[in-house]
């Protein structure tokens, strides 16, 4: 009886959670993006090494929640792996609000 | 590279009257626009009986349950209640062509003018800030963007050579635009009307939407399936007030 279809993948899920678990989900994404902006701004990162800590801290997060899925992301979120780990446009928006925010606030204006 | 290494000196009190006014603003006007768009529904009404009898939410005791379905099953052979007279069979009758059809227009009408009420913030939002916030350099990005975004992020600064990473108010603006959607999310909950990535993608599932062949046919398939439905669960009916009168006498303590 192993689901192979999605939609039989997706019956096997209770919608309640998985919604309860999606706006977890969005909620962590969103805060680690605008902290690692504020970290990223703050440190004074530029160009590259700032990117390169926002991925950096999306793959920590990553790690976070694999770790709290205990191994198993199909079971908790709807995309896997995939889902869990994606920020989306949106987070990265958010990300770059936050880092020219602080980045301003720290090393432009004295 | 020798533009970067000389840093302009900007005032701090263009961060404490241009940066955090323009957040806050924006910000609090998202909220507005949300709370805005919640009044405008008007409120469910108390619903009058027929409306409660038809979700079939009354008491129905069993005899006059049978004696319903029963005319229904009947009066969709005979298709008294249907548009179209009695069901012709596998042949799909042509959908409702929502351009032309009045019940799907007013849906879609309705949906439009939401939009429209909420791109209207958006457009005063940033005529204030190229009226108030022009002219000057706000900001410096830490990335780098390409000299083509210089003509709109550097709009009203009038020096070809500086890096592009000065900008000005309106590129903050943008910032704002597309930053603030996570914090909507947080603050208001999943379902927010201040959502700005939502304006944009509706243009696109509101042309999707309007194709929607085979729907006429779909009905039918579904009243087929309520019938049999109906039938299976003729010997399942349980009522509110099955023992009724064994409860009020309990409640009442006269029990025995």
């Amino acid at each position: 009886m192993a689901s192979t279809t999605p939609d039989q993948a997706a019956q096997l899920l209770f919608p309640p959670n998985v919604q309860y678990n999606a706006t977890r989900l969005s909620t962590i994404k969103f805060l680690s993006a605008c902290y690692a902006g504020a970290a990223a701004g703050i440190l004074g990162l530029e160009n590259f090494i700032g990117f390169g800590l926002f991925i950096g801290s999306t793959l920590f997060m990553g790690g976070c929640l694999w770790l709290k899925c205990k191994g198993k992301p199909a079971k908790y979120v709807h995309g896997g792996v995939v889902e869990m780990i994606n920020p989306g446009q949106e987070n990265l928006f958010s990300f770059l609000l936050a880092w020219t925010l602080f980045y301003a606030i720290v090393h432009v204006y004295d | 590279m020798s533009g970067s290494a000389v840093s302009l000196y900007l005032d701090p009190q263009i961060r404490d009257w241009v940066l955090f006014p323009i957040t806050l603003v924006m910000i609090l006007v998202g909220i507005l626009r949300h709370y805005v768009v919640l009044l405008l529904q008007s409120p469910p009404k108390k619903q009058p009986m027929a409306a409660i009898r038809e979700h079939g939410k009354l008491p129905l005791p069993p005899s006059y349950y049978n004696a319903v379905s029963q005319h229904l099953a009947d009066a969709f052979k005979n298709g008294s209640y249907l548009k179209g007279g009695p069901g012709k069979g596998d042949t799909p009758a042509a959908p409702p062509n929502p351009l032309t059809d009045p019940a799907a227009m007013d849906g879609m009408m309705a949906g439009m003018k939401t939009q429209m009420v909420m791109m209207v913030p958006q457009m005063i939002i940033m005529g204030w800030i190229n009226f108030f916030f022009q002219g000057f350099v706000l900001i410096k990005l830490p990335f780098p963007l390409t000299l083509g975004f210089k003509a709109m992020l550097q709009r009203g600064i009038e020096t070809p050579d500086m890096d592009v990473r000065w900008v000005s108010s309106l590129s903050w603006y943008f910032l704002n635009f597309f930053g603030l959607n996570g914090l909507y999310r947080l603050i208001l909950g999943n379902d927010n009307s201040a959502d700005s990535s939502r304006d944009m993608s509706t243009p696109f599932a509101a042309a999707a939407a309007a194709p929607q062949l085979g729907q006429a046919q779909d009905f039918s398939k579904l009243f087929k399936a309520e019938i049999d439905n109906l039938e299976f669960s003729k010997g399942l009916h349980s009522w509110v007030a099955d023992d009724v009168e064994t409860r009020i006498l309990k409640k009442y303590g006269r029990a025995t």
